[in-house]
């Protein structure tokens, strides 16, 4: 024997009800959470600007230029919620990126090239350069060493890591500072998916509600 | 450009805005505004809220993170705001810490109920 449309409706409703309160006591925990890590962040970057000093953590170390490392999607899940999610772009520190490019040109212009190792020691160093050159420029003239030009990149590159407006050593409260807002940000998107589920929720009860009068 | 996601945004005293910057967030360049307010004790509330404004706005913001003190200062704008992108998150400060109570969002959402759904 089949429900009646009552008892239908009325167990909607009682699973849209538990549906909420399970939302909100996720929405709470989380809120808890994120307070806490944003209080660590907090506490790092006043230990920081004690050992560093009051005007070296502040507005005035902001870059000029800010290139953003984190994205946040917002995409339709089923039933039409939203749901938010973060993605952060990885950045290769200018000694990675000269690792990688050598890795890259020690398999193939080694066995091609010729080098000359005649020259005074002096310049012992340039051949090595200038088979590492050729693969990107052709022309011997305007070669650079790698490491200067990706530090030049770096310094133009507004996605250099924001730790490094700082100073270039900084502490190691400062990173941690770095790495509790990092997690701050992780959770502030899930929290605007669990308000946007919350508030949807309500009115999908709301609705319910309504058409079972 | 298109397919790389949308920004977060902060409006916040200096500590909030250089934890978030100190994570990622930060836009600045010379063809667009910044997706950040340090919001400080001689910033008018009128900044604030053309700032909040224009956050709004923009559709290149998904996520306003937003101390909620300076929530309260204008919370009419906030309360105003009923779209689900950007969403708007009301953070803590140092002297300030949460209130649900103040949350725009847990306060819409507490109505759940209302004295006519009972009779």
């Amino acid at each position: 024997m089949g429900l009646s449309k009552t008892e239908e409706t009325s167990l909607l409703l009682d699973e849209q009800l538990l549906q909420y309160m399970d939302q909100l006591e996720s929405l709470q925990e989380k809120r808890s959470a994120l307070n806490t890590l944003i209080e660590q962040g907090w506490f790092s970057l006043s230990k920081a600007r004690y050992s560093m000093g009051n005007k070296q953590v502040s507005s005035l170390q902001y870059a000029s230029e800010m290139e953003p490392q984190i994205f946040v999607q917002a995409r339709a899940v089923e039933n039409d919620a939203l749901e938010f999610c973060t993605e952060r772009i990885t950045i290769q520190s200018p000694t990675e990126r000269v690792q990688n490019t050598t890795s890259v040109e020690d398999i193939g212009p080694k066995e091609e090239g010729v080098r000359r190792r005649i020259k005074a020691s002096k310049d012992m160093a340039e051949p090595e350069e200038l088979v590492g050159a050729s693969t990107e420029n052709p022309s011997p003239t305007s070669t650079k060493p790698p490491s200067e030009s990706h530090r030049n990149n770096s310094d133009q590159n507004p996605q250099a890591d924001p730790l490094k407006w700082f100073g270039i050593l900084v502490p190691q409260t400062l990173k941690q500072a770095q790495s509790s807002f990092r997690q701050v940000i992780e959770l502030s998107a899930e929290i605007a998916t669990l308000q946007a589920a919350v508030l949807k929720t309500r009115e999908e009860f709301r609705l319910a509600l309504k058409l079972s009068c | 450009m298109a397919g790389r996601g949308k920004l977060i945004a902060v409006i916040g005293d200096e500590d909030t805005c250089t934890g978030f910057l100190l994570g990622g967030i930060g836009e600045l360049n010379k063809n667009r505004k910044p997706n950040f307010l340090v919001v400080e004790k001689d910033t008018s509330i009128t900044e604030i809220e053309e700032t909040f404004k224009s956050f709004l706005v923009r559709n290149d913001i998904g996520i306003i993170l937003i101390n909620q003190f300076i929530a309260e200062m204008i919370r009419h704008a906030i309360d105003g705001h009923l779209e689900s992108i950007p969403a708007v998150l009301e953070i803590p400060s140092k002297e300030h810490p949460y209130d649900a109570s103040k949350d725009s969002i847990l306060r819409r959402a507490k109505g759940m109920f209302s004295a006519e759904d009972f009779r």
